[in-house]
């Protein structure tokens, strides 16, 4: 499956249950109150739907939602 | 310190269908929930399919019933979480006591769950055993232990008193309002919010279930000939415990009294029953709620619909209370919501309290005709009563019995 920014924040919104209207890409994570259990499944996810490996404490809370989703894009084959 | 526990507020969903009113109406006009189910797993795995017969839950019901609150801090919802949330939002609102400073420091959570999330196991056990993949769902130990339910509604509600999940099998949530009263008799807590929830209707569970050779291939036949067992339901009751004088300097709506509690073990058999300790449960349930066996009883039978579980209880209460059982009437609601294991204890008590409130008993439904060893006073239609004392049985593998005594306010 290819992995697209709209998915990847899909699976964020999802599994950090929060609307995806409200996940501006300039907010940190700590911003939206999103906790490490929830960005564990939302690794965990990412990586079931797109078959690609995100390393442990690949990502920090400290990151933006933008940060995150360009780390997800960077392990994109080709 | 001996303080009367009155009944201010109830919550229930089960395969009858969501909320206190409907569980009630459904239940009184005889409008039972065990159908067919049919839910396919795997498309190419037929033999792997839930096939046979339930009180179930529809899925898009569910979605719709959840609570309009903020959920997020929660995490995953396993079902046997989400039923207690609906249950236990719907039992404190009925109450009045949602948001009341009561419910930060005053109160007690005390579930009664007879599994764990089991959905979530299966589908973590699914990965392991199946796709041989070691990575589960983050969540699956914190969304699916057994004790979640009780934290899932400390956390909704903002209750930081004693919080726990009770486990006892089908008993469980009658122990939970048992021990849960006995908290608030004894001044611990002014309230409590107590009951059972149970999610087992799943592949893993159906299976488990069906490899006992308990279930029921037609439907539940509480105390009838041609009875072949239970049927599985799914779902959650709670109720709001409260101490007479804190319903009362609040305003509140008393709808009953839990007035008494009796636990026994068989410590005998795993799975056959022991009329012996069902009788001295109770009798100790009386005792507890100082009624004797000369007041006459409306009984909400454990009645599961197994030859020998139904034919013990009829004898345990013949027993107990000799010539006296012609002025009983006995009540068997899982003919109608099913068997909810750890959840039903609760959901029979709500339903019994409501029937003596109401003056009208549930119908037992399934009956064919009569069984000489079941020879007790059944409801067969919706019969009005005028029974002032509720007895509830609840009778649990392992030989764990829990009997509540509800009295009419």
């Amino acid at each position: 499956m290819t992995i697209t920014r709209e998915a990847v924040l899909a699976i964020i919104a999802e599994e950090s249950r929060i609307p995806l209207e409200k996940l501006a890409p300039e907010a940190t994570l700590i911003d939206l109150d999103i906790g490490s259990i929830d960005i564990a499944s939302a690794v965990f996810e990412i990586e079931e739907r797109f078959g690609v490996t995100i390393e442990p404490d690949a990502i920090s809370r400290d990151f933006t939602l933008g940060q995150f989703v360009d780390h997800v894009m960077s392990l994109a084959p080709g | 310190m001996n303080r009367k526990v009155v009944v201010t507020g109830t919550g229930c969903v089960s395969g009858l269908g969501v909320g206190t009113a409907a569980n009630w109406t459904r239940a009184v006009t005889g409008q039972g929930a065990i159908r067919p189910i049919e839910r396919v797993i795997w498309q190419d795995e037929p033999d792997f399919t839930i096939r046979g017969m339930a009180a179930w839950i529809a899925p898009e019901m569910l979605a719709a019933a959840m609570p309009a609150r903020d959920l997020r801090k929660l995490g995953l919802l396993d079902d046997f979480s989400r039923f207690a949330l609906i249950a236990a939002d719907e039992a404190v609102r009925m109450a009045g006591i949602d948001g009341h400073p009561a419910l930060a420091e005053r109160t007690a959570v005390v579930i009664g769950c007879g599994s764990n999330g089991n959905a979530l196991v299966d589908a973590a056990f699914e990965r392991l055993y199946a796709r041989k993949t070691r990575r589960f769902h983050p969540q699956t130990i914190p969304a699916s232990m057994i004790s979640v339910p009780a934290s899932h509604v400390a956390m909704m509600l903002g209750v930081h008193g004693p919080t726990l999940v009770l486990a006892s099998a089908c008993a469980s949530s009658s122990h939970a309002l048992g021990e849960a009263m006995r908290m608030v008799r004894e001044g611990r807590v002014d309230v409590a919010i107590a009951g059972g929830t149970e999610a087992c209707i799943t592949l893993g569970a159906w299976f488990a279930w069906n490899s006992l050779g308990v279930l029921a291939p037609d439907t539940c036949r509480p105390f009838s000939t041609g009875r072949k067992g239970m049927v599985l339901g799914e779902g959650a009751a709670m109720l709001v415990l409260e101490s007479e004088a804190h319903a009362l300097a609040r305003g509140a709506t008393i709808l009953g009294e839990l007035a008494g509690y009796g636990a026994t073990s068989d410590a005998g058999q795993m799975t056959a029953p022991d009329q012996r300790t069902v009788e001295a449960a109770i009798r100790l349930a009386l005792a507890d709620a100082g009624i004797g066996a000369e007041t006459p009883a409306l009984v909400s039978a454990h009645g599961t619909g197994t030859e020998l579980n139904d034919a013990c209880e009829a004898a345990a209460l013949r027993a107990v209370y000799g010539d006296r059982m012609a002025d009983n009437l006995v009540i068997a609601t899982k003919s109608a919501h099913g068997h909810l294991i750890g959840a039903s204890g609760a959901l029979q008590f709500a339903l019994g309290l409501r029937a003596l409130a109401e003056g009208r008993a549930p119908p037992v439904l399934g009956h064919v005709a009569a069984d000489p060893a079941c020879a007790i006073p059944l409801a067969l239609a919706p019969t009005p009563i005028a029974h002032d004392v509720l007895v509830a049985n609840a009778f649990a593998f392992g030989g764990l019995n829990a009997v509540l005594v509800g009295r009419r306010y």
